[in-house]
């Protein structure tokens, strides 16, 4: 838990998070604390999910001629995990733009950290994630709110 | 097992006419097979020209199609509610 606590405050310090943000992770990682440790936790294994969802709603209540726009993905997990070892069978030069591309664009990830060994620890760890995003938009057609969420189930 | 049926499903609106269709992709499994044999040596000179393994490279293009399988993206906006779903 320390571990997640430190990776949010290095995030902060590096920028990429408000410190608002910093503070709702911070409270949603006590809040898992607790749970986490009266359960049976490490004894047994959590439950693996088996698909990934984006939900994304999206609507404009100032303007009557906006519909909403919803949009529902359920990705299998079996998907990313294939797809993971897609990206381990990228050739070294073509891996070296990757990372220089994906560097520039300021996420630093170096695409052959990714093997087959740590794979399954990967994809596991996105059993635990939850991504809420709320957006509230103002422009000339209105006020217009998207909440995007990403979890697994 | 590969993914057998594709379901794409359109609601048109504001009339709210709909149509399914079914898409039965083992027939398209069975029509792409005679193509995918002839690209087996092309590939296999390609991942060895890249310094790739072909095996791996078609064993891990064998699990994408596997995993295609229980994907489901559905999209409601103003116009339609399109839903594809990959059983």
């Amino acid at each position: 838990m320390n571990e997640h606590r430190r990776q949010i405050l290095e995030m902060l310090s590096a920028g990429k998070i408000t410190a608002d943000e910093a503070e709702r992770l911070i409270a949603a990682l006590e809040k898992d604390a607790p749970a986490a440790s009266s359960g049976n936790g490490s004894s047994t294994p959590a439950a693996r999910a088996k698909y990934l969802r984006v939900l994304v709603d999206s609507e404009n209540g100032d303007n009557p001629y906006h519909r909403p726009v919803k949009v529902n993905i359920r990705v299998p997990m079996q998907l990313l995990r294939a797809g993971v070892r897609l990206a381990g069978l990228i050739p070294p030069q073509a891996r070296e733009h990757v990372n220089e591309a994906l560097r520039e664009r300021g996420i630093p990830f170096d695409l052959s950290q990714i093997r087959p060994d740590n794979l399954e620890e990967l994809v596991d760890q996105l059993n635990e994630l939850t991504i809420d995003v709320d957006v509230n938009n103002s422009h000339a057609y209105g006020n217009e709110k998207v909440k995007v969420r990403v979890f697994c189930e | 097992m590969i993914p057998l049926v594709g379901v794409i499903s359109v609601r048109r609106r504001p009339r709210s006419r709909s149509f399914r269709l079914w898409i039965p992709l083992f027939l398209l499994w069975l029509v792409l097979l005679p193509f995918a044999l002839l690209a087996i040596p092309a590939l296999f000179l390609v991942c060895l020209i890249s310094g790739v393994n072909p095996f791996e490279a078609i064993a891990t293009l064998g699990n994408i199609l596997v995993a295609l399988k229980d994907t489901h993206i559905e999209i409601d906006n103003r116009n339609a509610l399109v839903l594809v779903r990959i059983l």
